[in-house]
């Protein structure tokens, strides 16, 4: 595009995001600008940026939150345009309002799009509505009388959930109507100590149920384009690891019919700029989640296979260019994975760890998108992600075998991370089978272990911290060639 | 050999001696020759056990990383004199001794307390200049001898720990 | 230089012959050897780990450092004494690295009688720090002992050599500006008190080690005083009161560590420049050493055959091959260092006397430091070689040998009979270090020929009283007094007497000599001057 109707992009965001914005945006001939915390000073996006403006909060994440203060920082730098990455702000209906409000273009969703995904209700009722798959269930306070019978219709197996509750307590699978009765009063009156409120739902429970998300599209013109799906079972508490495109779990039909779904849902909500639908997938069925109304983190493995620069298209819609393309154009080749690279101690928990990025290196002919350099100081002011690891490949096989290699020849010291236990992930059989699902991580805890240390290891890393340590190293220096030679002899 | 680093939740004792060529290590019983090699590129050859290795090593005071076969670790160096006098325990460091004649100003603790090394127990006043006086060594308070106000003279106990081992 | 082509048949009956006797006597050496140093009764034993103490050899292995050698004297003191009961003289020294640093230990060996100080182990000690003197090395004590074994305290106590001399070279080494750090791992009670209050740095260890001029019981007998060990000398007193002791530990390692950091703290000293290349094997093999050594005393060998076996590459540039031949002179380099060696091929006649005093001048002239490698039963006798002024020539070569400024090196290889030991720089001739081969022999004349003579004594004494003798009485007179000194010429004598610094296993002796002339630099090589040569 030649003529964009802004001269200056703000990046609203920061770490590994912010830096991969700012590439694209860059690369376009645009100016980048960016808007950080003192605890980001001298990160890489701030070094990178065009223009960064400092923002202040009670918290480092707070004056992330800050959306006064990010548009009145975009027109102090005379930025056409904020994008805000994802999280933060980024699915804020009230802040979209403000940067349009400001004469400033959001390089989003509409307000109305944002808010309408975001109310989970909301947004399940309109894709019900649109005659998309959603889990069957029976809502209690939809009509207390006739709960039992309508959490008959739901299929088995059936999850019976506290209306109030949370974190797994009170949830009971039932597997056979026969009990469903019984279950139910026990889930009530457990909902009722647990919560103080015996208020129920039953939903259909899928087992080893796989996390499936499809990357769709909009422009301003109303065409709507998905861009295929992505894998993200890999999780551990909610939070994803390792992504994927294609998805191991399935055929070309179901995998043509989750696409098409995912683009149907967002044909009909008019869906402008980029969007992720999610569904939970599982016994060859799949079911609308929820959609996520900005860029997501995994976004790269989808840029791998379709050879698209996503970020390059959300400016593309937001400036009001047409897509210029239709599906058939869309191709999928190969594979790609997505590691997320945290500061976190999976051996201990999964606890975040701290420290120095002393040494930093990065494996070749791999995509890492980094937020840290050298020299930089990991605290936990923020998230604990630290960058992600995009490998391609011919087809799966070939792409984890690139990534064991990838991750292995990732070198960051002074801050413990998570790359060995990834390594080890990926070498499990389940793993490699393509056979793993949300539950997968919690069901292996021994991936997380770190294995015994190798003798021929330990000798290794003896070795070689006693050569660096002065202490050990000086008082061997300054022994005599001749007693050196020597040895250990006695007469 | 009084050398050792902390790897996780195990201590490890060596020693590193020159050899004509290279190093040896010595771990227990057993030597092993060693040699590192630092390149260009900031990465380290390593050879041990017959095998070399390109590594990644990073220091920081006497914390070592080392990213070796694809993993990284974390070694803390110990030192010798450390190692050892974090053994200390004696008849000396069962009292705190008035280092000159003055008054007590204030307690921290009570008799029944437990106490760390290094913890502040009591204050005292000698020639206008307040001191405050530390736990020679972790343990439990047995007596507290002078009330606060009392005069002592040089030397004397003015707070006794439990024995060890009591 | 060219290598030295050896002429030994090492396939031959007398070669193997030869080597079977040397190596059983380096095996029972080191027997000797190793009980010497381990054996100990068990009550002894018991009663240090009771006491919570380390044998004396651990004490020493964590007080150096790791993968360097350690060169041991006198292994073998009082073996001959003390109906045998003082293995070792009761202490342990040598010189070994510490922190990097070449140091002298002298470490008491409480399992042995306690640790009491007799005669020899006097002789010992004052032996190690006169070596420490004459090299400017620092010394490390490890001082764990009774104090002097009352018994024979006419033997240790009040002559200029004994007891007195330990403290006397302690304050030399202290003016010289050679450092001392005492560990105090026992009592240091009376003259032994004054081993860390003479050393520049000292660590006592808490509840074990303690200092003081009289203990408790002396104490009490002395002005009726009742007082515990701690409070009269313990670690506290003496670190927070007296400041008589530096640093306390609380352990034996924590003591060690803390002294070998002091030692780190030593500001190294200046080697002095002598001739360096690096260093290379021998071409022959060092254990050919035990085919080379005759069995029987009387009989030669070639001195040439034994250098090979020592020095560089077998590399020797003969000084006056075709002059003096029962003398060897030469240079050559021994781990890098260059050296002068003086050799024994046969007695020592006016011109190997003459070659062998005119050599030492140019080691002199050279800064080269000489290796003397004794085989020798004396000077050549007789009419002839007195008028051409054998005693003249003998006196030539003891001039240069005792006013000799290169540090020197003497091994007895074989026989060390007469005035012959004098010109090759024996004990009385300050060799930085001296040692033996087991199978060697010293004293005044050969045992036969000394048995002759006294046995004549006997018998013309016996004649004279009308006493006629047949074979068997002669034997019966002669059998006794040749056993006699046999005893007292062997090496094992020599080296329980300390007239050396140790008996060397022949393969090992390259190690040794490496280690002496590394020690032997530290202190600086003066301009050679030299007496009046009779001329």
């Amino acid at each position: 595009m030649n003529n964009w109707p802004f001269r200056s992009v703000l990046v609203a965001n920061r770490g590994e995001i912010a830096v991969r914005i700012l590439r694209t945006v860059q690369s376009l001939g645009l100016e980048g600008a960016i808007v950080y915390h003192a605890a980001d000073r001298d990160s890489k996006a701030v070094r990178m940026a065009d223009k960064a403006v400092e923002i202040t909060g009670k918290t480092p994440v707070g004056a992330y939150l800050d959306g006064a203060q990010i548009i009145d920082a975009a027109r102090r730098v005379g930025a056409g345009a904020i994008h805000p990455g994802y999280g933060f702000l980024s699915e804020n209906a009230e802040f979209a309002r403000a940067v349009a409000a400001a004469g400033i273009v959001f390089v989003g969703p509409t307000p109305e799009q944002i808010e309408l995904m975001g109310d989970k209700v909301r947004a399940r009722a309109f894709v019900a509505d649109g005659g998309f798959p959603v889990a069957p269930s029976a809502i209690e306070d939809d009509d207390p009388a006739t709960f039992v019978e309508r959490a008959r219709q739901v299929p088995l197996p059936l999850l019976i959930k506290p209306a109030a509750g949370g974190g797994g307590k009170g949830m009971r699978i039932v597997r056979s109507l026969d009990v469903l009765e019984a279950e139910i009063e026990r889930a009530r009156s457990e909902g009722q100590r647990y919560f103080g409120d015996g208020r129920l739902y039953v939903e259909c429970y899928v087992e080893n149920p796989r996390h499936i998300e499809v990357q769709v599209l909009g422009d301003t013109h109303g065409n709507v384009v998905h861009l295929y799906e992505r894998e993200c079972s890999v999780q551990r508490r909610f939070q994803k690891i390792v992504e994927e495109t294609p998805s191991p779990a399935l055929s070309a039909e179901l995998r043509r019919e989750i696409c098409e779904t995912a683009a149907g849902i967002a044909r009909k909500a008019g869906y402008r700029n980029a969007g992720t639908v999610e569904f939970i997938f599982g016994n060859g069925v799949f079911y609308f989640l929820e959609m996520n109304t900005r860029l997501q983190v995994e976004h790269p493995v989808t840029e791998v296979i379709t050879g698209k620069d996503l970020v390059h298209e959300q400016l593309r819609i937001a400036a009001g260019e047409a897509l210029g393309y239709g599906q058939e154009d869309v191709r999928s080749e190969g594979h790609a994975i997505e590691f997320r690279i945290y500061a976190e101690d999976p051996a201990r928990g999964f606890t975040p760890t701290t420290g120095p990025v002393l040494t930093l290196r990065e494996p070749a002919d791999t995509r890492v998108d980094s937020g840290i350099s050298q020299g930089q100081e990991v605290t936990a002011a923020f998230d604990p992600m630290l960058a992600k690891l995009i490998v391609a490949g011919r087809d799966r096989a070939d792409a984890i075998a690139r990534a064991e290699r990838a991750l292995a020849d990732y070198v960051l010291l002074g801050c413990r991370t998570n790359t060995a236990f990834l390594r080890r992930l990926i070498q499990h059989p389940a793993f490699v089978a393509g056979d793993v699902h949300t539950g997968f991580l919690d069901a292996n805890p021994a991936i997380a272990a770190e294995p015994e240390l190798k003798v021929d290891t330990l000798h290794a890393l003896l070795g070689a911290g006693a050569l660096v340590t002065r202490s050990l190293r000086d008082p061997a220096d300054l022994v005599p060639s001749l007693h050196a030679a020597i040895g250990d002899w006695s007469n | 050999m009084f050398h050792a680093f902390k790897l996780d939740d195990n201590e490890y004792d060596l020693g590193l001696s020159r050899a004509a060529q290279g190093y040896r290590l010595h771990l227990g019983d057993k030597t092993v020759p060693v040699e590192l090699h630092p390149q260009d590129d900031g990465s380290a050859l390593l050879h041990i056990d017959g095998v070399r290795r390109r590594v990644f090593i990073a220091t920081r005071g006497d914390d070592v990383f080392v990213h070796l076969d694809g993993a990284a670790y974390h070694l803390r160096y110990e030192h010798p004199l450390a190692r050892l006098s974090h053994q200390a325990h004696g008849s000396a460091d069962d009292s705190v001794r008035a280092p000159m004649p003055g008054s007590v100003v204030a307690h921290h603790v009570k008799a029944g307390d437990s106490v760390s090394r290094d913890q502040s127990v009591l204050v005292i006043e000698s020639m206008k200049m307040e001191t405050t006086l530390v736990a020679p060594r972790d343990g439990v308070v047995a007596e507290i001898v002078y009330a606060v106000g009392q005069t002592f003279e040089r030397d004397a106990v003015l707070l006794a720990l439990a024995p060890v081992g009591e | 230089m060219n290598r030295i082509e050896s002429r030994l048949n090492t396939q031959s009956a007398e070669f193997q012959a030869n080597a079977e006797h040397n190596r059983r006597l380096a095996a029972e050496f080191r027997e000797k050897q190793e009980r010497a140093r381990h054996a100990r009764p068990q009550r002894d034993v018991e009663r240090l780990a009771a006491q919570n103490k380390m044998p004396v050899r651990e004490r020493i292995k964590l007080l150096l450092d790791p993968g360097t050698p350690f060169l041991e004297f006198s292994s073998l003191a009082a073996n001959e004494a003390y109906d045998g009961d003082v293995p070792g003289a009761g202490c342990v020294t040598g010189i070994g690295i510490v922190s990097g640093r070449e140091v002298v230990i002298n470490a008491g060996d409480p399992s042995v009688k306690g640790g009491a100080w007799y005669p020899l182990t006097v002789k010992k000690t004052v032996r190690a720090l006169d070596i420490a003197i004459e090299n400017r090395l620092p010394v490390v004590h490890l001082c764990d002992s009774a104090g002097g074994f009352l018994p024979l305290q006419a033997e240790l106590f009040a002559d200029k050599y004994y007891a007195g001399r330990i403290f006397r070279n302690q304050c030399i080494l202290s003016k010289m500006g050679v450092q001392q750090v005492a560990v105090v791992l026992g009592h240091c009670t009376a003259g032994g008190a004054y081993v860390p209050g003479l050393s520049d740095y000292n660590v006592i260890v808490r509840g074990t080690g303690a200092i003081f001029l009289a203990g408790p019981p002396l104490v009490k007998a002395a002005t009726g005083e009742e007082v515990s060990v701690d409070e009269l000398g313990g670690c506290d007193m003496h670190t927070s009161v007296s400041g008589t002791a530096d640093y306390p530990a609380s352990s034996e390692e924590e003591a060690i560590a803390i002294a070998r950091d002091i030692v780190g703290q030593f500001k190294r000293p200046q080697k002095s420049a002598i001739e360096w290349l690096p260093p290379e094997a021998p071409l022959y093999d060092p254990a050919e050493l035990y085919g080379i050594l005759p069995r029987d005393i009387k009989q030669q060998f070639d001195m040439r055959e034994v250098i090979a076996r020592l020095v560089d590459g077998s590399r020797f540039h003969e000084y006056q091959p075709n002059y003096g031949k029962t003398l060897i002179c030469g240079y050559a380099h021994l781990w890098g260092y260059k050296i002068g060696i003086l050799a024994n091929n046969g007695v020592l006649f006016n011109d190997s006397a003459l070659k062998g005093a005119h050599f030492i001048e140019l080691c002199n002239q050279n800064r080269t430091p000489i290796l003397f490698l004794q085989n020798i039963t004396g000077f050549m006798v007789g009419r002839e070689y007195e008028r051409r002024g054998i005693t003249k020539d003998g006196a030539k070569m003891i001039m240069a040998v005792s006013c000799s400024e290169v540090p020197k090196f003497t091994v007895m290889c074989h026989g060390s009979f007469g005035a012959g030991n004098y010109g090759m720089s024996g004990r009385a001739f300050d060799s930085r270090f001296l040692f033996s081969w087991p199978q060697s022999q010293i004293s005044v004349m050969g045992a036969e020929q000394a048995a002759n003579t006294l046995a004549d004594v006997k018998i013309r004494q016996l004649a004279r009283q009308g006493k006629q003798l047949g074979e068997a009485d002669i034997a019966a007179i002669r059998e006794p007094v040749l056993g006699e000194f046999k005893r007292k010429q062997s090496a094992y004598w020599s080296t329980s007497e300390i007239w050396d610094d140790g008996i060397l296993d022949p393969v090992d002796t390259r190690n040794a000599l490496g280690i002496c002339l590394s020690a032997a630099l530290n202190t600086p090589i003066l301009d050679p001057r030299y007496g009046i040569f009779r001329m």
